[in-house]
């Protein structure tokens, strides 16, 4: 399996009979003999995942792509971010997740709920495993930032695209009496992440 | 005379006596020299619109794309609501197959005309329009010259041939280039109709010898 991609805004995958999960609807184009078949819940969850986003609305919908071919993955015309999982944590917002490959688990996270007033998700995606996976950005290229002990890192919640190490989220309420007078910064909520590891961050924030 | 890449969504074109442009109208950004941009009437007389059936074709579909053409000499400045524009030569060898909606500009002298797809497919074609959404007419152009298209996030080429198809989501297919064959292919399974399918239940199949455009992302323009 080769991913690469093709300008910005497309992944580009090359099947040999293995297997990719994708988002649903993300494929624009292929050559070749590939099915698609619905994925569910992205897999490996189980019942309780299932139930879980049933529950919170958790939109990761994968498709499964499976044949023998090359296969052109795009959405909206964003951005494609490709990452290389070694065995470590990747939580993600789901909704920009673009590709998975067959090595990954997927697996559906409480974010505590904050996540229902701040606009992120109330729940994210947690992939553990070997091997690559796409993700996607909104407004053009991402920032990756790096988290170390020393200097943690508060980022925008509707920027957020994914984290990756061992980190430990938190939320960070800013709300004074300047919020109530009108006068906010616009920046009431915020993710604060310390330990090791990279933050993805979009220049665009979801609406 | 070509059309000349200014920003990934602008492109300039020179205007000359004989060397006219037409572009889908509120397209011009910017021009210099003596330009005078008039309305194409697709009527009788127009002239550039395929005549009678084109007019018609077009009152029919709502292959309604008003364009207007630009004459005079100068420069002129052409872009549509910030999308990107990939621009096409035509060699005259070859015919380009675009929906209305996502033709920006072309040279006048290239001859146009709308195609109702029920014609090329019968019946299939004019459920393949139908079905995509993509309409069921399109605009065809030949001759030798240049098209500048639209689309969502920039387009990428495709290559059909040597026997091998290509497949592509239509709400992704921009346009194509050459001697093609295009099929609607309906993957519709029990999981579609009950909203678990994978989301790629409709896809286009295109065979024969040529170039597919088609862009990131699903989105219409």
């Amino acid at each position: 399996m080769n991913w690469r991609l093709q300008g910005s805004k497309v992944l580009v995958v090359d099947l040999n009979g293995d297997a990719v999960r994708a988002a649903s609807g993300s494929m624009v184009a292929y050559e070749g003999d590939i099915a698609f078949k619905s994925a569910g819940t992205g897999g490996g969850g189980g019942l309780r995942a299932a139930l879980m986003q049933r529950v919170a609305g958790e939109s990761l919908n994968l498709m499964e792509c499976r044949g023998r071919g090359t296969l052109h993955l795009a959405v909206s015309a964003m951005d494609v971010v490709l990452v290389e999982l070694a065995g470590e944590e990747l939580r993600a917002e789901s909704e920009q997740l673009l590709a998975l490959s067959e090595g990954l688990r997927t697996e559906v996270v409480f974010a505590g709920l904050q996540g229902a007033t701040s606009g992120q998700g109330l729940f994210t995606t947690k992939v553990t495993g070997h091997g690559p996976l796409a993700l996607l950005s909104a407004g053009g290229p991402p920032i990756a930032l790096r988290v170390t002990p020393q200097a943690p890192l508060v980022v925008d919640p509707q920027a957020f695209i994914a984290s990756r190490g061992r980190l430990s989220q938190t939320f960070v309420t800013d709300v004074s009496w300047r919020n109530l007078a009108g006068e906010g910064s616009g920046e009431a909520f915020s993710l604060r992440f310390e330990g090791d590891g990279v933050v993805y961050v979009q220049p665009e924030e979801r609406g | 005379m070509a059309f000349t890449k200014v920003t990934g969504k602008v492109v300039s074109a020179e205007v000359r006596p004989g060397g006219e442009v037409l572009a889908r109208r509120g397209a011009m950004l910017a021009y210099t020299g003596q330009v005078r941009f008039s309305p194409v009437g697709a009527g009788p007389g127009g002239g550039y619109g395929g005549g009678m059936a084109g007019a018609l074709g077009r009152a029919m579909a709502g292959e309604a794309v008003a364009m207007m053409v630009a004459q005079g000499s100068g420069t002129v400045h052409y872009g549509y609501h910030g999308h990107h524009v990939t621009v096409v030569d035509l060699d005259g060898g070859s015919t380009l197959t675009v929906e209305a909606d996502r033709l920006l500009a072309h040279d006048a002298h290239l001859s146009s005309s709308v195609v109702f797809l029920g014609q090329q497919g019968g019946l299939r074609g004019a459920v393949r329009g139908a079905v995509t959404g993509q309409g069921l007419f399109t605009t065809q152009l030949s001759g030798r010259g240049s098209v500048a298209l639209l689309s969502h996030g920039g387009t990428f080429p495709l290559q059909v041939g040597g026997g091998h198809q290509i497949v592509v989501d239509p709400q992704a297919f921009v346009a194509s280039v050459g001697d093609l064959r295009v099929d609607v292919a309906a993957n519709v399974s029990w999981r579609d109709a009950v909203g678990r399918g994978s989301g790629e239940a409709v896809q286009l199949k295109v065979s024969g010898q040529g170039t597919v455009y088609v862009q990131a992302s699903e989105e219409k323009l």
